[in-house]
């Protein structure tokens, strides 16, 4: 009991840190958001005079903070958060930052979430039959894998997308469903659903086959040390199948650092993949992570680290109470 | 049970992964088969929809606020609002009448009569009247202290009385302001605050239907003239150029304005054809004016002297721009269509080629000497000059790396470096900075009088610390002569006098080089002439066809025919 007291309490001071970090940030940047809005829409305009009431409305908007202390700031923003306010965009003013997020978080899960899933299932997979196959010719899927992994991801995707998507036309070229089929946005019918996985597809076999030389190193390693511990060579010499040593005692409990791993790498999918969302126009959260960052929109910026911030705490506070169950010398030391 | 719950993940990824092979067969074809789908239907169904990428990223947030200059989508402006005339920026043609019929200026320049075309309606069909446009003269940001009275001597004729002669402002109030239905906005006190997502205009088009990754217009039922050709127009988002390149050389888009380093690449299948118009001046931005608190040896006129002719242009263009871009002049007219005020035609463009000796020979005439490492400097202070661009504007960074190399052959020390877009504003618009690569906006009419009223007059600056409440003059220049010359073109409308004060002016910015001139930017256009007729031509260039500018894209879109 103790130990999970301890962890809580653990948490709720993380989750406070966080949260007052959360707020600082921002507002450690250089650059003043307002000069950017005013800068962009001179621009915009085409050399039309602001007039006096717009570039108020800006300062009103976004240079507040010059006139209240941060302290005070500090406080509001609690009360915003507790009433569930995050407040609005200014890059996508006047919309409210939880519509923003709520709009992008569903394709972000379903994409990267399921790369992520699929990424892990499969190196852990392979690399426990690498392990348990060590010093043979499959160990030659390690370097390979890794040497998928440090492909720069950008090229990787864009010579993707000039394969598939622009020379043999198989798979669509952006976005998470046919604009031209579907101008009304997502529907409800079996259709539509297709449609997004077509979509899907591409952007997260690049996540894939970037990401899965990771998982499999890790778990091939863990598998070989395991390899050699007692309870190994014991069950090998009760005369059980190779096959039941391998999956039941040996890749079980190789399996179990990586777990961690998956945890927190589950919960930085709702961070999205920046970059994977960029180059195939993917309406998800890592793309709203650095518009925001950009264009200096503190409360589209706050709002996504917010959710980011307590889904890893989140999932690491499960991952935690998991651990305890499946591992119980955790529970006692710590 | 663990065991269980492994075999249910197993289960599941094969699952999964057998979902994805069997969905990926039938969808091989699908992009191909729903793109030769609608090309076959051009010729059953009447027209098919132009779709067009103006530059919107994903996810798209519907806003068609005719006040958010910065947020409203691309279309808001000319497809569904208009203003009363169109000012063609490629062309010294007069205005092209869209909601007016015909204005005329008092003499003295402080009082405009507009005549509005007969039987105007908006979109939802409640009459447009001389009302509706003193409501938006006197709504919102167009509210100015100048304008001392609006009347309506009857239903389509406007009386605006302003305070000061505004011939120069005729593009501004005439070409840029939207005419807002009165019954509309009326209602409505925060303005600022409306995304306005069923927009009733008076344009050729409504909106029709929208999503987060695309909106889509329709004919206006309620036009004053025919429904045109192209009934609709799907307007969608995407993240990047290549994604953009990539759709229009698969030919799912029809329309699109980008910088494509290798054009031949989309136009080569036969399909898509360009139009490459030159006309905002790139140039090094500097901190002029040590009067108003700028630092460093850029406020001295010979080093932006010695600097401008250090710079080797056509090298800049091939290397930067990829040899897209147009030759730059220092009196800041756009050359053919501005030719009538220039002058002085040896300002008709940059130095081209570098002259190190001449550079070098202006800094000598200025006091500074040669040190042991090769930099001018001057009472044992070297130059040192700071250059800085937007992290990721390539064809700036790559520009300003070039730049600082030649300055550099010349004796001049500049760093060139980079900083990300939130740290590039703030700078230029307090005027705490020594040289920065910025862009200017070309006046829209052939008359570059916006250009100096808003770059170079002292009314239009501010002191270093400070952003300029008005104009963007973020060198900080000020010079006497020009503002006077400024405000003399401002109250006449006899060319002869303007001329003449052009000159004047032109004579001291290309002496004093705030701005030292670059390059004219290009300014691609991509579109379909495959499946579209009516586009401009050189021969025929009735409106710039770039689909982000504001109301050209109107005259376009009704000019287009679907071909066949």
């Amino acid at each position: 009991m103790r130990f999970y007291l301890r962890r809580v309490a653990f948490y709720i001071v993380t989750f406070w840190a966080a949260i007052s970090l959360n707020f600082l940030l921002p507002r450690m940047m250089p650059g003043d958001p307002a000069a950017i809005m005013i800068g962009k829409l001179r621009r915009a305009s085409g050399g039309r005079q602001l007039s006096d009431e717009t570039i108020k409305g800006i300062y009103a908007l976004l240079g507040a903070d010059k006139s209240t202390s941060l302290w005070d700031q500090y406080l509001a923003y609690w009360v915003r958060l507790l009433h569930g306010d995050l407040g609005i965009s200014s890059t996508r003013y006047p919309y409210p930052v939880a519509t923003l997020i709520g709009n992008a978080l569903p394709w972000t899960l379903f994409m990267v979430g399921l790369a992520t899933v699929i990424s892990f299932a499969l190196g852990i997979g392979i690399g426990a039959w690498v392990g348990w196959r060590r010093g043979t010719w499959v160990d030659q899927l390690v370097p390979a894998t890794s040497l998928l992994q440090s492909i720069p991801y950008f090229w990787l995707a864009l010579v993707l997308v000039a394969i598939f998507s622009v020379q043999l036309h198989w798979l669509p070229i952006v976005g998470a469903y046919d604009p031209f089929t579907y101008p009304s946005g997502p529907q409800a019918s079996w259709a539509f659903a297709a449609d997004t996985i077509v979509h899907a597809f591409l952007p997260a076999v690049t996540i894939v086959v970037s990401s899965v030389g990771g998982w499999l190193l890790g778990m091939r390693n863990m598998m070989v040390s395991t390899m050699s511990e007692d309870y190994v060579l014991t069950a090998e010499a009760k005369g059980l199948t190779p096959r039941r040593i391998r999956d039941r005692y040996a890749a079980r409990n190789a399996a179990i650092p990586s777990l961690a791993g998956f945890s927190i790498a589950l919960a930085f999918v709702v961070a999205g993949s920046i970059v994977t969302e960029q180059v195939f126009s993917y309406p998800g959260i890592g793309k709203l992570m650095i518009q925001s960052v950009q264009g200096l929109d503190y409360a589209l910026m706050q709002g996504v680290f917010l959710v980011i911030t307590l889904t890893v705490l989140a999932a690491n506070f499960l991952m935690d109470l998991f651990y305890g169950l499946i591992d119980p010398r955790v529970r006692t030391n710590g | 049970m663990k065991r269980r719950a492994i075999a249910t993940i197993a289960t599941g990824v094969i699952a999964l992964a057998t979902a994805l092979t069997a969905c990926s067969a039938p969808i091989t074809d699908s992009p191909q088969a729903s793109a030769s789908g609608s090309q076959s239907g051009t010729s059953t169904t009447p027209a098919r929809a132009l779709r067009v990428w103006a530059g919107s990223t994903t996810p798209i947030s519907v806003d068609f606020n005719p006040f958010h200059v910065d947020t409203a989508l691309y279309g808001t402006y000319g497809p569904i609002y208009e203003p009363l005339f169109f000012f063609n920026q490629l062309s010294a043609d007069a205005a092209k009448p869209l909601l007016g019929d015909s204005y005329e200026f008092s003499s003295d320049g402080k009082t405009i009569t507009i005549k509005l075309k007969p039987n105007l309606k908006w979109s939802d069909g409640q009459p447009l009247t001389a009302d509706d446009v003193i409501f938006t003269f006197g709504y919102g940001p167009n509210k100015t202290d100048q304008l001392l009275s609006a009347t309506a001597p009857d239903a389509t004729t406007i009386v605006l009385k302003y305070s000061k002669p505004q011939f120069t402002s005729a593009p501004q109030l005439l070409g840029a302001t939207m005419i807002v239905p009165k019954h509309v906005w009326s209602k409505i006190s925060d303005y600022q605050a409306q995304t306005n997502a069923k927009p009733v205009g008076s344009g050729p088009y409504t909106v029709k239907t929208t999503s987060d990754a695309s909106y889509t217009f329709t004919f206006n039922t309620n036009f004053r003239d025919p429904a045109p050709a192209v009934t609709e127009v799907q307007w969608i988002g995407l993240d990047s150029n290549q994604s953009g390149q990539d759709m229009l050389s698969t030919g799912q888009i029809d329309w699109t304005g980008m910088f494509i380093a290798n054009p031949d690449s989309v136009t080569g299948t036969g399909a898509i054809s360009t139009m490459n118009q030159q006309q905002d001046p790139t140039v090094v931005v500097t901190c002029a004016n040590a009067a108003k608190g700028c630092k460093g040896a850029q406020t001295d006129p010979a080093v932006r002297q010695a600097l401008n002719l250090a710079i080797d242009r056509p090298a800049l263009a091939e290397k930067a721009w990829a040899g897209l871009v147009g030759q730059a002049n220092p009196a800041f007219v756009l050359l053919p269509r501005d030719q009538q005020w220039l002058t002085d035609q040896s300002l008709a463009a940059s130095p081209q080629a570098a002259n190190i000796a001449q550079a070098e020979q202006i800094l000598q005439a200025a006091g500074y000497t040669k040190d042991a490492k090769g930099f001018y400097g001057k009472d044992g202070k070297q130059i040192d000059l700071d250059l800085f661009s937007p992290d990721g504007w390539t064809d700036y960074n790559d520009a300003a790396k070039l730049i600082a190399e030649e300055a550099g052959k010349a004796g001049i020390k500049v760093t060139a470096r980079t900083v990300s877009e939130a740290e590039y504003w703030t700078p230029v618009t307090n005027g705490d900075f020594q040289l920065a690569m910025y862009g200017l906006t070309q006046s829209i009419v052939a008359d570059p009088y916006s250009n100096y009223e808003q770059y170079f007059s002292g009314k239009s600056t501010a002191n270093v610390g400070d952003a300029p409440g008005h104009g963007q003059n973020y060198s900080r220049y000020a010079n006497p002569d020009v503002d006077a010359a400024i405000q003399a073109a401002a109250a006449t409308n006899d060319p002869a006098i303007k001329k003449t004060e052009y000159a004047k002016i032109q004579a001291q910015i290309a002496t004093d080089l705030p701005y030292i001139p670059v390059v004219l930017n290009a300014s691609q256009a991509f579109y379909n002439t495959k499946d579209f007729t009516g586009w401009p031509t050189d021969a025929n260039l009735y409106a710039d066809p770039l689909p982000y500018i504001s109301v050209a894209p109107e005259l376009i879109l009704l000019n287009l025919k679907p071909a066949g």
